[in-house]
């Protein structure tokens, strides 16, 4: 950078006129300099901003969005409950009959009880990740949902027990 | 370092009683009596041998019996940093405890001092503005100390109120153990939580079935 | 005389004016309660705690992995240095061994974070200042970055990704030469940034000579990172005290000359930041060079108990050094974490530096030491 070695006259007392010339002609310059680099940016970059509404964009595969338990394939371990650290999962479950038909989750587990309350408030929810991981089956993973405002808090809170929810599963479980 | 530094302060200010303890993990500390502390820091910062020029921390730590004030010094000339603490012993529950301020010593005690003050009750005696810093001015409590409890009303204003830390939720398994004929099977993920009439009513139902 | 004699009896008084807490030039809820003489600054108090949401409180109840969500909300444009310095003074407590992978991909994932943090830090400064576009340039860069975090780790500022033990996730090829071929463009741009806003005339007459921080004040006021070094005080932690393995890398600290007018002023404080970015690139050069295949977690127990007894970790963070005191009591959950934060020790300078300056110098002035309200309040 050549011109990084020119002192800034501007602290000095004096002014005397070749100096107030001096400063009018590299303001002039460097404001150039900065005005041919934008112009570079009008004609020679490509947009990097995408129209939302009509454009969607791709999350990557890993990406940490809203929450899904696959009611189905969960054993109720309360480990993601444990290892939640705002406390926003509850989950009740009710051992299974002696006699009752044997059910299995998609990897082999014997399911030994049956849930009967599993919420998620998402508005306490902070994404942290930090229940899918400690999840043995597998069945509560983050999918790549990002557009889900409500106008009530009371719809933030899932209820994966829910017809509704439930129905999320064919789009979301392979 | 340590011993150097306890040798030091001995002999340069006299009745800091400074001492130190080896230690497995971590890192070892330095305590010197809480009444001496402005001297202690004034000749860690002047000596030649160590010039701990910068003062990184205030802070403290609750203990049952004590609250120890730890000021974490580091020294950029001489690369060396140092946890220095002294133990003030607890009156009670938001009873104030003293010490004296090393504001003079290091400028960035100010803010430092202040925000201890607000969150552990440490009274910093000389200090130029003590107010709370963090918290509002009006709040109650110092909430780093292990038996704090949060204001039920602040302003008129309801803390934590039932919808908004979800009872419903918390109450659920409760009160499917109420309804379900052996509530023994019925388990939960949040034991703690339940509000108080129903965890007494639930008490009461197992008692029941004991019998 | 008359007429002088009139303008002595004149009263006139100090006015108390409010700058934020909405105010754009805080870069967050920062009120500093002004009183102006004019157009002078006569005293400025800073006050906080907008955003504090007690989080060294909250550790004490959460268990060891728990506490990495919380600090990443602490500063959250550089969520990944905060992590780190956490990660290890857990890992150094554990004694656990971080593979030699996950070393690099946290020495990689840092400098990447430390660009995208002074990105951020010259975007809005120019934003003070009065430039608006290169916000925009900065930002189209940064993009990049986080996009790169966002297949890392699953998320754009809170990541989670640095665990005790290793990282979350391995890092794969392409994305490695992604990086290079970032570094590539990123050292052409912040030329041109630095041709754009910094060499300015416009810019240096509002930077140069303005909020002087003198070395004695900056040690007194307990100052580190950019701002200490803008003051000309050669002191970076990664060379100074090498952690992780930032003692592999050759790279230059950068120390402000007062190439523009005082050293310590406002530009010094900007030119160290931007210059810091090709320092950052040196170390991803050669990080990239040196990775090797190999796992990226730890031994970590399942459930993490420290052992009794105290440690404070001091990391060099792109605002300033980042001290955690973590002192544990043998059980499942930390006793005290204390955080040394610089956006904190760096605020209350903020008196100080305000006195007798002019209301928009004082804006300058803010804008330079660069504060994440997040960190100052925690």
């Amino acid at each position: 950078m050549s011109s990084s070695t020119e002192v800034n006259t501007f602290a000095n007392d004096e002014l005397t006129v070749g100096k107030w010339f001096g400063n009018v002609w590299t303001a002039i310059r460097t404001v150039i300099k900065g005005m041919m680099i934008t112009f570079k940016y009008v004609y020679g970059v490509k947009p990097v901003t995408i129209e939302y509404p009509e454009v969607r964009e791709e999350l990557p595969k890993n990406s940490r969005s809203r929450l899904f338990n696959d009611v189905e394939n969960c054993i109720s371990c309360y480990q993601c409950a444990t290892a939640c650290p705002v406390d926003c999962i509850y989950i009740t479950a009710v051992k299974r009959d002696k006699d009752a038909p044997a059910l299995k989750t998609k990897s082999g587990t014997p399911i030994k009880l049956d849930l009967l309350q599993y919420t998620i408030d998402t508005a306490l929810c902070c994404y942290c990740g930090l229940c899918t991981t400690v999840c043995p089956t597998e069945c509560l993973t983050h999918t790549t949902d990002y557009e889900f405002a409500q106008y009530t808090l009371d719809e933030m809170k899932y209820d994966y027990l829910a017809e509704d929810v439930k129905a999320w599963r064919e789009r979301i479980v392979k | 370092m340590h011993k150097e530094i306890v040798e030091f302060l001995n002999k340069e200010v006299a009745g800091c009683g400074a001492s130190t303890t080896e230690v497995e993990v971590g890192d070892a500390s330095v305590v010197v009596n809480a009444e001496s502390i402005k001297p202690v820091c004034f000749a860690l910062r002047d000596s030649s041998e160590f010039q701990f020029n910068v003062l990184q921390v205030v802070s403290g730590v609750d203990y049952e019996d004590r609250i120890e004030v730890h000021y974490i010094l580091a020294s950029f000339t001489k690369n060396l940093e140092l946890i220095l603490k002294v133990k003030l012993p607890k009156a009670g529950k938001d009873e104030m405890v003293k010490v004296e301020s090393v504001c003079d010593v290091w400028k960035s005690a100010d803010f430092q001092e202040r925000e201890t003050y607000d969150m552990l009750g440490v009274e910093f005696i000389g200090h130029p503005d003590m107010r709370r810093i963090l918290c509002p001015e009006d709040w109650e409590g110092f909430p780093l100390r292990k038996d704090y409890v949060v204001q039920e009303v602040y302003q008129g204003m309801e803390v934590n109120p039932a919808h908004k830390i979800n009872q419903g939720d918390f109450d659920f398994m409760a009160k499917a153990k109420l309804d379900a004929q052996n509530p023994k099977l019925i388990s939960g993920s949040w034991a703690g939580h339940v509000s108080p009439e129903l965890s007494d009513a639930l008490k009461r139902k197992m008692e029941s079935l004991e019998k | 005389m008359e007429n002088s004699n009139n303008v002595e009896k004149l009263h006139t008084d100090l006015m108390t004016v409010n700058m934020g807490p909405q105010h754009p030039a805080t870069h967050g809820v920062l009120r500093v309660e002004i009183k102006t003489d004019s157009e002078i600054v006569a005293e400025a108090t800073p006050y906080l705690g907008y955003l504090h949401r007690c989080m060294e409180k909250h550790c004490e109840h959460l268990d060891y992995r728990g506490v990495i969500p919380f600090v990443d909300r602490m500063d959250y444009l550089a969520a990944m240095n905060m992590e780190l310095g956490y990660s290890m003074a857990v890992e150094k407590m554990l004694g656990t061994e971080v593979p030699e992978r996950a070393e690099y991909i946290r020495v990689i994932v840092s400098e990447l974070q430390r660009i995208a943090s002074h990105l951020m830090f010259f975007g809005t400064y120019a934003i003070d200042l009065g430039a608006f576009t290169p916000f925009l340039y900065a930002f189209q860069d940064r993009e990049e970055i986080l996009r790169l975090f966002e297949e890392l780790s699953g998320a754009r500022l809170l990541y989670n990704y640095f665990w005790i033990g290793g990282v979350w996730n391995d890092i794969n090829d392409d994305q490695l030469r992604r990086i290079a071929q970032f570094c590539d463009k990123m050292e052409e741009n912040v030329k041109k940034y630095h041709d754009l806003v910094g060499m300015n005339k416009i810019f240096r007459d509002r930077t140069a000579n303005v909020g002087v921080i003198s070395e004695e004040m900056a040690y007194q006021y307990g100052a580190s990172g950019p701002v200490l070094r803008g003051s000309g005080i050669d002191w970076d932690l990664r060379k100074k005290r090498p952690y992780s393995i930032y003692e592999k890398f050759d790279f230059n600290t950068v120390v402000g000359k007062g190439e523009m007018g005082t050293l310590g002023d406002c530009w010094d404080r900007y030119y160290v930041r931007v210059f810091e970015i090709f320092e950052s690139i040196k170390i991803l050069r050669q990080a990239l060079e040196g990775i090797e295949e190999g796992p990226v977690m730890g031994k970590v127990p399942k459930i993490i108990k420290v052992p009794e007894g105290e440690i404070y970790l001091r990391t060099e963070c792109p605002r300033g050094e980042l001290g955690y005191h973590l002192v544990s009591d043998g059980g499942k959950t930390p006793y005290r974490l204390k955080v040394k934060s610089s956006c904190f020790t760096h605020t209350s300078m903020l008196g100080e530096l305000g006195k007798g300056q002019m209301i928009a110098d004082f804006v300058a002035t803010i804008g330079s030491i660069d504060i994440v309200l997040g960190e100052v309040d925690r």
